[in-house]
């Protein structure tokens, strides 16, 4: 059984403008001790999901309007506070993106470190101080024993996030989410902390859900990534496979638009487009289709479910290294196409809106058409 | 600071024993205005601490036949229209001032804390409710609500406290809850929460020690106000039961009658209530800008 399972998991936000739809049904399964990445860019649901299998949606504006978060077979969706936060930072724990921010600035981190401790375990306050000066150590943090007197605006950036893993790992949680874990950070230490995050969760067995728009990141991180977008998972593979054999045009879009220095022939930089939808509006079609070059006519109207990408026989496989490698598209990009980054069909055109869709449904992105319908080079 | 810093270990012991309250009490030691104010509340203190020590005369002492004396050698600020030492009186009226002032603005923070507590981390019905009660006391004008209080309850220092006490609580009860409300969705209680923490455990531990600083640099302001309205009861026939007693306020008002005779009557206890309320609000400003650097010039 995976140690968490999120079935059609529905998050909306009720704002002023209208009811906003965060998360439209997102499914995904997660095994003990596996890495998972949860990809897509700002806005597109991703920190909004683990915050709602954490139960921490901002309210009362945030709510979970269906679906269920099994986690170990208990549906935390259903949980009272109480259980929930006997589970939070014991069995679930989570790493923020601010590290100036999310330590308390007034407490000492002796102060912070001892009483998440001894608000799970049964300690005495010496006992948990010298399990602070252990895990102090253990993330590298130099003088554990007088650095734990320090302020917050005593550390420097990468050593407060070392602070916030050691209080994360602290009681040895089956789960940890991190989210978007070094985006803060200088690029130097960016690579130190994901090592250290890495070799203290494999050496815990601690699945991690690894929150982040930076594709770098995940390759080296994450056994397996699911691609979001608007709040759907629009692809979802091993990371090799989401690397090698993109198959929704989207994940097409993101490797494109990074530079990669393995790349076989440097070719030019491909942006995605155009902008996000607008989620205040309920999903109609496929989110992706105004700012996708390889659209139908159907794109427009129907929403594609998230399918194996090539048939099986068998049911698909939700977790672990064999994970069947699915995504949610009409009208896939061919693994040439995922190379070039563009639709490579002869005469093939980006299909427009049909009649009946007015203007302000739909704002297609104006270089889509440019894109496609290039002779290939 | 850089990584660099954490590696010299003599930096280390130094660093980390100074804490976020002595770095604000060091810069407050370099904050010219907050010192001068400082140096007026403490001559404040002094003096009603002090008073029976170094008083020349006791607060209801003196003869008609010395009535109306202008300032000399042997009564530094005159005497009044029953011939007691003024200097004495100023003395002991600031026992009354500082007595009042404290309590009253301690009774309003405690008053609107509990308000603004429970409206922020509440929060929808029950802040609703609080904040539109807060609403109604702060519709009427501060001093209009002291004497309103003082007439239903009558005269007596309790009540002048209570009545003082009433014109602050909308303050630090709107000032807490917007503090808490900001911090509800603050990273750190986040992490806290998403580390097990408990609802008052966040609420004491976390919140509420992050929005104190606002609430210590608007009750020191609030001091000066409170003695402004102390004196000002006084002024308005409202002071202390006992009409001999040595009131600042009180004493205002008796010297109007000797405006043209005697106009020092008016200058000292006038400038004793100036001096001591821009003494508070020197410090409160100070506090302010030591409390959080970024407000630095």
């Amino acid at each position: 059984m995976a140690l968490l399972s999120v079935q059609d998991l529905v998050v909306r936000f009720r704002t002023q403008e209208g009811t906003v739809h965060a998360v439209n049904g997102v499914s995904f399964d997660l095994d003990a001790g596996e890495t998972l990445g949860l990809v897509g860019e700002s806005g597109c649901g991703k920190s909004v999901t683990n915050l709602a299998i954490m139960r921490l949606l901002p309210r009362p504006a945030g709510y979970i309007d269906g679906g269920k978060v099994l986690f170990e077979g208990n549906d935390l969706v259903a949980m009272e506070e109480s259980e929930l936060r006997a589970l939070r930072g014991r069995e679930v724990a989570m790493i923020f993106q601010d590290p100036m921010t999310s330590l308390n600035p007034v407490l000492t981190i002796e102060e912070q470190m001892v009483e998440t401790i001894r608000a799970h375990r049964h300690v005495s306050r010496d006992q948990a101080r010298d399990r602070a000066i252990e895990l102090l150590s253990r993330v590298g943090i130099p003088h554990p024993e007088t650095r734990l007197n320090s302020y917050p605006h005593q550390f420097s950036g990468g050593m407060r996030q070392r602070v916030m893993i050691a209080m994360a790992l602290a009681l040895e949680p089956k789960l940890l989410i991190a989210d978007e874990p070094t985006t803060a950070l200088d690029v130097t230490i960016q690579a130190q902390v994901l090592e250290l995050l890495r070799a203290l969760t494999t050496e815990l067995e601690t699945s991690v859900i690894l929150i982040t728009h930076d594709l770098g990141v995940v390759a080296g991180m994450t056994q397996r990534i699911n691609v979001m977008y608007a709040g759907f998972i629009v692809e979802t593979g091993s990371t090799t496979e989401i690397f090698e054999q993109p198959h929704h045009p989207y994940t097409v879009g993101l490797l494109h638009s990074i530079p990669r220095l393995d790349a076989r022939e440097a070719g030019p930089l491909i942006p995605i487009e155009g902008s996000p939808p607008d989620q205040r509006q309920a999903p109609v079609g496929c989110p992706f289709a105004p700012r996708c070059a390889w659209r139908i006519e159907r794109c427009w109207t129907v929403n594609p479910p998230l399918a194996p990408v090539e048939a099986i026989s068998s049911p698909p496989v939700l977790s672990g290294p064999r994970a069947t490698h699915r995504a949610a598209c009409h009208n896939q990009p061919t693994a040439e196409e995922a190379d070039a980054g563009r639709p490579l069909r002869p005469g093939f055109m980006p299909a427009p809106p049909p009649a009946g869709f007015s203007a302000a449904d739909v704002e297609e992105a104006p270089g889509v058409a440019a894109y496609a319908g290039e002779e290939a080079p | 600071m850089t990584s660099a810093d954490i590696s010299v270990p003599g930096r280390v012991a130094e660093r980390a024993s100074r804490g976020l309250w002595r770095d604000a009490f060091t810069r407050l030691m370099h904050n010219g205005p907050a010192l001068v104010g400082l140096a007026l509340i403490a001559i404040f203190v002094l003096a009603a601490a002090l008073a029976p020590v170094i008083a020349p005369y006791g607060p209801l002492e003196g003869s008609l036949a010395n009535r109306l004396k202008g300032p000399s050698p042997t009564h530094w600020f005159g005497t009044d229209l029953q011939g007691r030492d003024e200097f004495s009186r100023i003395l002991y009226g600031a026992q009354i001032s500082l007595q009042v002032g404290v309590v009253a603005v301690l009774m309003g923070l405690a008053m609107g804390g509990t308000i603004g507590a429970l409206a922020g981390s509440f929060g929808g019905k029950v802040d609703a409710v609080l904040m539109r009660f807060v609403d109604v006391l702060l519709s009427i004008p501060g001093i209009l609500l002291a004497i309103g209080i003082v007439a239903w309850l009558g005269r007596g220092l309790p009540q002048i406290m209570f009545a003082v006490a009433a014109t602050t609580t909308p303050l630090f009860a709107r000032l807490l809850r917007g503090s808490l409300l900001g911090l509800r969705e603050a990273d750190f209680v986040i992490a806290a929460r998403s580390l097990g923490a408990s609802r008052w455990r966040i609420l004491f531990r976390h919140m509420l020690p992050n929005a104190l600083t606002p609430l210590i640099v608007a009750a020191t302001l609030a001091l000066a106000t409170a003695i402004i309205d102390v004196a000002g009861l006084g002024f308005l026939g409202l002071g202390p039961p006992d009409p001999r007693t040595a009131e600042w306020g009180t004493m205002l008002t008796d010297s109007t009658r000797f405006l043209r005779q005697a106009p020092y009557l008016l200058l000292f206890p006038g400038g004793a209530i100036v001096l001591t309320a821009i003494g508070f609000n020197l410090l409160g400003d100070g506090l302010r800008e030591s409390l959080d650097p970024r407000l630095k010039r």
